[in-house]
Parts: structure tokens; C-alpha cells; sequence
């Protein structure tokens, strides 16, 4: 009976994934080397999870005099009661992505950044008092962003292992002062580059992910209307499904 | 009341009733135990012009140079204002005859006042029903387009006093320096700082924040209490609060400097008409006038304390406020 004949048989795709688990397991050097390159895994459809820290750089605002009109005889410059300079501090916290690949090297993600920086602004120069004085306040960021990621596979290294990254995207912004009392948004756009590092084959398998960029900013905590770039940078554990 | 430059202003207010000027940027007047705002309450606020006029300034420039003033607080986009020339009269800007006068006035026996503002006000209310202001013709008076130093510019005097008869009380936002024969102005930032610029100055022609947070305060449009906010608190010294210290709040984004006192005896403070964002609180004592320029002169201001640069930044919200700020000061 045929029906008979191919009991015994395993199908041929099946037959073919249980070749190369052998082969992966009896060569994992080989095995390795096609993990990103030419591998089945990431493809199209595939999800990349990571979750890590995040830091921004600081950046400056602008300086400040506390100024009073002089009276005639006293001068021409503006009476400078005391000048300020601010500065938006450099900021620690975690970032959150979701990536889906379209291809074997493009993927879309979806990001959200936590950072808490300061805002400071040192008093010098007061006419009546000495010294120096730094006010400050606490400030909680949120980045909501997409990224379009290109993966360099030719530029992949360690038998596939490692493998380097261009992003670019655009984002909200979100920050928040220390007691809530306003809010102020504003938009991004970023690009970047950075490195995956694979530390198993297949999927799910795990990996580190590193990157740095640079972050075109308008509207969140800022003393004039003009654009700032802000350097970025992230370290995260990623999973690939 | 406007003092010349190198001298200083008695109290704010020469008034029939006595009311007086306690209030943040206000003028009040007592009520039993409590203080009411002393203000308009049926506008326009229609005004006669004496008809008589000074060497360099005739009457007709008189009034042409007050209205000016008058349109200047009118056109305060935060604040509802409005005033009406009424005409000429042949009286002199006196309390108690239910008109609203300006006008020049010799009065060489002040010789340290350009001019000066007094009211009638309905002391269950705080309205005001009539104000008066006299320009003191001792003094040389100019109306020139660019100022001239041999005259105090009249529209600069007038914008301060008109201030006052608003209601506005005197700030403190000025620095001064103490010479032979009284104190001169070195700077100030509002209209209503109580030293005038010295002769042929016109920087007062125009309104500085302090001045438009006041108005605005004082006669509030809807978009004020919607787009601005106060901050508020306390300041004090060695646990107990300072009474009369001068709390300036900077806007490091715009360089605004508005200005509020201390009030009550636990050192409450609050300033109104705050840009939202970051501010920068900076607390002095009342040294650069007479205490008596800001406050009735029975209360114990405190001058005994270093300025103070708040180290937390305050952020006001739009629409609100934020309040208990602590602020301590050091002795001196």
C-alpha cells in the first residue's frame, strides 16, 4: 500500500530541518557562520525585541542677563542685576524597542526613551550678593520613536556573529518638569549607527545591541525656537523571535 | 508720587482717606481687619485736563501728552483698561469734587515731588470714584519727542502716575546708590519704581514687564489668567517669616523681571502674571527706596537679611501656580 510505504518517512522539509540541527549541533562553527549571513533567521516577519539603558548628551541654553534700564549719566549698556547661564545636563535612563524585519537587513522599530536630566541655571555676577549659585530642577524625558534600521551584512564579522547597523527616524518628545507643572513637546529626527552582536543561532536567540546617534531637536525645554542636536547614545539585551 | 531723580518718594499715596498701599503691586485700602484692592469699577476712566499749561508745555500739549500715557496702560493686550479725555477745566486737580483731573499745580513747598496721585474711594468696596493728579510746575517740564535735559519728560512722569491712579502701588525693581544730599537712581525696570530718571530720561515712556504684570493683575483680561501663572511661598529667617523682602521672579528664556513683596508677617509671597516655564527667584531687602515709598510705615519690614538666589528652579504653569516655595534667608 502507498499509504503504508510512507509511514515509516519523514517529510523532505522536515527531514532537511533535522539534518542541519544535526549539523549545527555536530559543527557549530559552520552553523555559526550562517547565522546572520545567508540564515533563514532574521527574515521577513521576524521580531526584535531589546531593552536597555539610554543617555543623551547635554546641551546649552542660552545665556542670560538680568537687565535694568540705566539712568541718564549712569551708562549706556544695560544694567546687569546678575547673569544667568542655562544648560539642559546629560541625561541617564531606559529605552524599550520593538523591531520588525521587512527583509533579511531592513527593519522598522518603534522605540520609547526614559532619561531624567536637570535643567540648571548658574547665577554669577549679582551686583548685591557673592558667589555663584546653580538653580536646578529635575526633568523626566520620554522619546517616542520609529527608526528604519538597515543591517551592513556584507561588513558582518566574527563568522556572522556581529553585525553593524545605519538608523534613521524621526520621534516625539515629551518633558516634563520636576513637579509636573508643565509640560513641553517637541518633535526629532535621528540618525545613526551601532552594532548587534549574537550570542546564539536561530530563534529565539539573544544578542547585545549598541548604538550612537545623533538627535535633531525642536520644542521640548529649549530657550529660543532654533533646532539643537543632541549626540545619543544606548546599550541594550536583545531578542530575536 | 513721583520724587526727582537723587531723591526719595514719601508714600505712594497722598489720599483723602489715608488708604494704605499694602497690597502686592496694588494699592488696598483697610476694611476693618481685612484689605481690598483698591481699583476701577466702571470704566473708561474719564479724565479733564486743567487748562493751563507751563513754560514748554502749553495745555493743549498737556493733554496731548497725558492721553498718550493714558493710551499706553490702554493698550496693555493682558489687561482691560480703557480711558476717555473728557475735556478742559478751569480746576485744579483736587480730591473730593467727583472729577477726575490732571493738571500742573505750583508746589514749591514739595520740592522733591514731580507729581503726585491722590483718591476717593468707597471705602466698602475699594472702588475708586475719583483720582487726581498734579505735575508739580516748580519743576522744568519737557515734551520733546527725544527728551530734553533741561525738563523732566512729562509722559514718563505721567505713565508712572497714571500707574497709580489704576491703582498700582510703587515696585521695587530699581537699584540706587546713596549720595550727598539723598539717593539717585542708578537703573530700574518698571515705570512704578518710585525714583524718576533724571531729567530728559524718556525710558519711561515705555512699560517694562513688572508694569504690564500689575495692570494685568490689577484688571485682568481672560487670556492673563489663562495664559499666565503665579508662583508663591514663603520667605523666611531663622524659622520665622521676613516681612516686606522684595522677591524677583527671572524668566532665563525671555529675561522678564517681575517683581512681589512679602506681605504678612509668616513672609507670604506671591507673583502674578508669570510666563509659563522656568524662573529663577531671587529675594533682597527693600534697600534701594524708603520703606515708606511701599509700605505704611507702621509695619517692621525687615532689611536684616543677605539676597538670597533661590537654588531650585521654579517652574510656573500655565493657567496656575505653583506654590510653597520655601525660601530662607541668612542674616547679614
Amino acid at each position: 500500500m502507498s499509504g503504508a510505504g510512507r509511514t515509516g518517512r519523514l517529510p523532505r522539509a522536515l527531514r532537511i530541518a533535522v539534518a542541519a540541527a544535526l549539523a549545527s549541533a555536530l559543527f557549530p562553527h559552520l552553523a555559526r557562520a550562517q547565522m546572520y549571513v545567508g540564515s533563514t533567521a532574521p527574515h521577513a516577519g521576524s521580531v526584535e525585541v531589546s531593552a536597555g539603558a539610554s543617555w543623551a548628551a547635554a546641551y546649552e541654553l542660552n545665556a542670560r542677563n538680568a537687565e535694568e534700564t540705566r539712568n541718564t549719566g549712569s551708562g549706556s549698556d544695560p544694567f546687569v542685576l546678575f547673569a544667568t547661564k542655562s544648560r539642559v545636563t546629560a541625561g541617564t535612563g531606559g529605552q524599550v524597542r520593538v523591531g520588525l524585519y521587512l527583509t533579511h537587513s531592513l527593519m522598522v522599530e518603534g522605540g520609547v526613551h526614559y532619561l531624567r536630566p536637570s535643567l540648571d541655571t548658574r547665577v554669577t555676577s549679582d551686583v548685591e550678593a557673592e558667589g555663584t549659585v546653580t538653580a536646578t530642577e529635575r526633568l523626566t524625558r520620554y522619546v517616542v520613536d520609529g527608526s528604519l534600521v538597515a543591517h551592513l551584512t556584507p561588513l558582518s564579522f566574527a563568522g556572522g556573529h556581529g553585525v553593524p547597523f545605519v538608523l534613521g527616524g524621526a520621534g516625539y518628545l515629551r518633558e516634563v518638569h520636576a513637579r509636573s507643572e508643565l509640560i513641553e513637546t517637541g518633535r526629532e529626527f535621528h540618525g545613526g549607527a551601532g552594532l548587534k552582536v549574537w550570542l546564539g543561532g536561530g530563534a529565539p536567540r539573544f544578542g547585545v545591541r549598541v548604538d550612537v546617534g545623533v538627535s535633531s531637536r525642536h520644542g521640548g525645554v529649549d530657550f529660543d525656537t532654533a533646532r539643537r542636536t543632541v549626540r545619543t547614545a544606548g546599550a541594550s539585551l536583545m531578542v530575536l523571535f | 508720587m513721583r520724587r526727582a531723580a537723587a531723591l526719595l518718594l514719601g508714600a505712594a499715596v497722598v489720599s483723602c482717606l489715608s488708604v494704605p498701599a499694602i497690597a502686592y503691586l496694588k494699592l488696598g485700602t483697610r476694611i476693618g481687619t481685612r484689605t481690598v484692592t483698591m481699583k476701577w469699577a466702571q470704566l473708561p476712566i474719564r479724565y479733564l485736563v486743567t487748562n493751563r499749561g507751563v513754560p514748554g508745555v502749553t495745555a493743549a500739549q498737556f493733554e496731548q501728552t497725558v492721553t498718550r500715557a493714558f493710551h499706553t496702560w490702554d493698550a496693555v493686550p493682558s489687561a482691560v483698561v480703557s480711558s476717555e479725555f473728557v475735556g478742559f477745566t478751569l480746576s485744579s486737580p483736587a480730591s473730593g469734587d467727583g472729577a477726575t483731573v490732571l493738571g500742573f499745580q505750583n508746589r514749591p513747598e514739595l520740592d522733591r515731588t514731580l507729581a503726585a496721585t491722590s483718591f476717593m474711594v468707597d471705602t466698602t468696596t475699594g472702588a475708586i470714584l475719583e483720582a487726581d493728579i498734579f505735575f508739580n510746575s516748580s519743576f522744568s517740564w519737557s515734551v520733546a519727542a527725544q527728551g530734553d535735559p533741561s525738563g523732566f519728560d512729562l509722559e514718563s512722569i505721567a505713565l508712572h502716575e497714571i500707574g497709580h491712579l489704576h491703582g498700582l502701588a510703587h515696585s521695587a525693581m530699581g537699584e540706587t546708590e546713596l549720595r550727598a544730599g539723598g539717593r539717585r537712581v542708578i537703573a530700574a525696570e518698571s515705570v512704578m519704581f518710585p525714583i524718576a530718571f533724571a531729567a530728559g530720561s524718556i525710558a519711561d515712556r515705555t512699560l517694562k514687564a513688572d508694569d504690564i504684570a500689575g495692570i494685568s493683575d490689577l484688571y485682568p483680561a481672560a487670556a492673563f489668567n489663562r495664559e499666565t501663572g503665579t508662583i508663591s511661598g514663603k520667605v523666611t529667617k531663622n524659622g520665622a517669616g521676613v516681612l516686606g523682602a522684595h522677591v524677583v521672579a527671572f524668566d532665563p528664556r525671555t529675561g522678564k523681571l517681575i517683581g512681589g513683596f512679602s506681605l504678612s508677617d509668616d513672609g507670604s509671597f506671591v507673583i502674578a502674571g508669570l510666563d509659563p516655564g522656568p524662573h529663577v527667584l531671587r529675594v533682597e531687602p527693600l534697600d534701594d527706596g524708603d520703606i515708606e515709598s511701599f509700605f505704611d510705615v507702621t509695619l517692621n519690614i525687615d532689611l536684616d537679611f543677605r539676597v538670597k538666589v533661590y537654588d531650585t528652579i521654579v517652574v510656573v504653569p500655565r493657567g496656575g501656580g505653583t506654590s510653597g516655595i520655601d525660601i530662607k534667608v541668612q542674616p547679614k
